[in-house]
């Protein structure tokens, strides 16, 4: 859907439903929020419902930052220590390369 | 891979109802059609429909322009949106190829066979294979057929609510089970150690986000991406489980069957789309590709508040059935803002079911698993390609809802057999004697 057709009122839902769906561990979704909306939040004349689009823009993107940095966290220690851990590695694993240890 | 056959069901009837849209691009004609009624600019210049026959400024502009502007001026619009719908299809072919070539689950042949082809292909006859693929089709055509006039009757008694359901679950199913899987081959395949917490992150992220994008309101661009990502997906699971020579004869009997279904008058897709504008509403769009934003505006005058209200979309996408109220409100609001302008920028969107591409895709993709090397997979796609471009042009010819399967994938077929066959060992053998031409 094209966002400059549609009213700001429905903006301010749509933005506001996106980040608080965002919060169903859907890191995802705030990306989205945070692209679709950052024209409409910084880049456009001011107008009533700007202010409270930005401040969901930003949480977005503070929620997205976030996710990344524990994500990035979890994929190194898993990818670093998965051979050393044994039982417990192989049962988290979904898939287990073949031919190294 | 154990499927049951419940799944099998949902994603087959899923397959079938989308291939049952797919034969038409009657949203397209509705476009045509419907947007002249609204046609105030005479700065845009429109092809003109001959089935309507609404008065309005649209009769003053037409018989200010001469005719051989208009036939001029109808291809010209066409042409930009066949580039439209060429970027889709070959996206999807692009991802189905590489996949195919990349990961082997895909090309491996399983015991395991859908129940819609139930006789399995004995590789020893020829007689008996060739039988037993036209039985397989015979099944397979049947089973579409009668999902489709489920369809037809389920939407003539407005039982929105079944196929809103309907389309949920498969598209659930396409969203998460068949894309769990396709990650899991691809990590097989690349040697990636993957553990479950990361990939339930992952898949839970695609699946919910393309369920939104898809049937509820999202950016365009994603959802055209998702739309694409689940028809590969989709083309995916028929390469792998449907036998090899009842694939192609499938492919034919569809084509066929859609001619049939979208062309004569009785048949059950004619009907579809007839009653859809009979009643102003889209087709399913959870289930057909739209390349454009489409933003119809009243007429200044509002002289046919009947039609506007079908008219004024926000389009682009997916509208589940509250969101045709929620865009009438949109489009009694829009009446108003916009009643003293000229119209606005439109960009009418082109719209192709997702059955088209799937079965695109899977011709393409088999060409490529099973032809012998890229020229086939090429030919495949050229032809492909072609066979759209004129259906997009008999589209601005003829201006009513079409089937966009056969002329592709005749040419598809034609190119697949007769590369395969003579080109290949042509260019083998010019190749071996080291004669270039």
């Amino acid at each position: 859907m094209n966002l400059e057709r549609i009213p700001n009122e429905e903006k301010l839902s749509l933005c506001r439903r996106y980040y608080l769906g965002g919060f169903a561990f859907l890191p995802f979704l705030w990306l989205v929020n945070v692209l679709w909306f950052f024209r409409e939040a910084f880049l456009k004349p001011t107008y009533t419902e700007q202010p409270q689009i930005k401040s969901y823009v930003k949480k977005s993107a503070v929620g997205l930052t976030v996710w990344v940095a524990v994500l990035t966290t979890w994929i190194t220690i898993f990818q670093h220590f998965r051979a050393q851990w044994g039982e417990v590695g192989d049962y988290l694993s979904f898939t287990i390369p073949l031919g190294t240890a | 891979m154990n499927t049951s056959d419940s799944e099998e069901d949902s994603y087959n009837e899923r397959s079938a109802l989308v291939q049952c849209e797919s034969p038409t691009i009657p949203s397209y004609n509705q476009d045509h059609d419907v947007s002249l009624p609204q046609q105030t600019d005479t700065k845009r210049r429109r092809p003109v429909s001959s089935g309507l026959d609404e008065p309005g400024p649209v009769e003053r502009e037409r018989a200010s322009t001469p005719d051989g502007e208009e036939e001029e001026l109808t291809l010209k619009y066409g042409a930009k949106h066949v580039i439209m719908l060429f970027i889709p299809v070959t996206l999807c072919m692009v991802v189905v190829v590489a996949t195919i070539k990349s990961v082997s689950f895909y090309t491996e042949k399983s015991s395991q066979r859908l129940i819609y082809t139930p006789f399995e292909e004995d590789p020893n006859s020829v007689g008996q294979r060739l039988l037993n693929s036209f039985l397989n089709t015979i099944v397979m055509i049947s089973v579409i057929v009668f999902m489709t006039i489920i369809l037809v009757v389920l939407y003539k008694y407005r039982c929105y609510k079944v196929i809103h359901g309907w389309l949920i679950l498969s598209s659930l199913m396409l969203l998460f089970w068949f894309s769990f899987m396709y990650l899991g081959e691809v990590f097989k395949t690349y040697n990636v150690a993957m553990d479950y917490p990361t990939l339930v992150m992952i898949i839970w992220n695609f699946g919910v986000v393309g369920m939104i994008c898809i049937h509820w309101k999202g950016p365009l661009r994603l959802q055209q991406a998702y739309l694409i990502v689940i028809s590969a997906l989709m083309a995916l699971i028929f390469i792998k489980y449907l036998p090899e020579w009842s694939a192609w004869v499938i492919l034919g009997a569809i084509s066929i069957y859609d001619l049939i279904a979208v062309l004569c008058p009785k048949g059950p897709l004619r009907m579809l789309v007839e009653t859809a504008q009979e009643r102003n509403e889209p087709i399913f769009p959870a289930l057909i590709y739209s390349s454009a934003m489409v933003w119809m505006v009243g007429m200044a005058d509002s002289s046919n508040p009947g039609s506007a209200d079908g008219r004024l979309r926000n389009e682009g996408g997916a509208r589940a059935q509250e969101e045709e109220e929620s865009e009438d409100d949109v489009a009694h609001g829009g009446r108003r803002r916009y009643s003293a302008e000229e119209d606005l920028e439109e960009d009418r969107g082109v719209k192709l079911g997702l059955g088209d591409f799937i079965f695109y895709s899977v011709l393409v993709g088999k060409a490529a698993a099973t032809g012998g090397d890229w020229n086939t997979t090429l030919a495949c796609f050229v032809a492909i390609l072609i066979g759209l471009c004129l259906t997009l042009l008999l589209l601005a010819i003829f201006k009513k809802a079409l089937p966009a399967l056969p002329i592709s994938i005749t040419f598809g077929l034609v190119f697949y057999f007769s590369t395969d066959n003579l080109v290949r060992p042509f260019m083998d053998s010019l190749a071996s004697h080291q004669y270039y031409i």
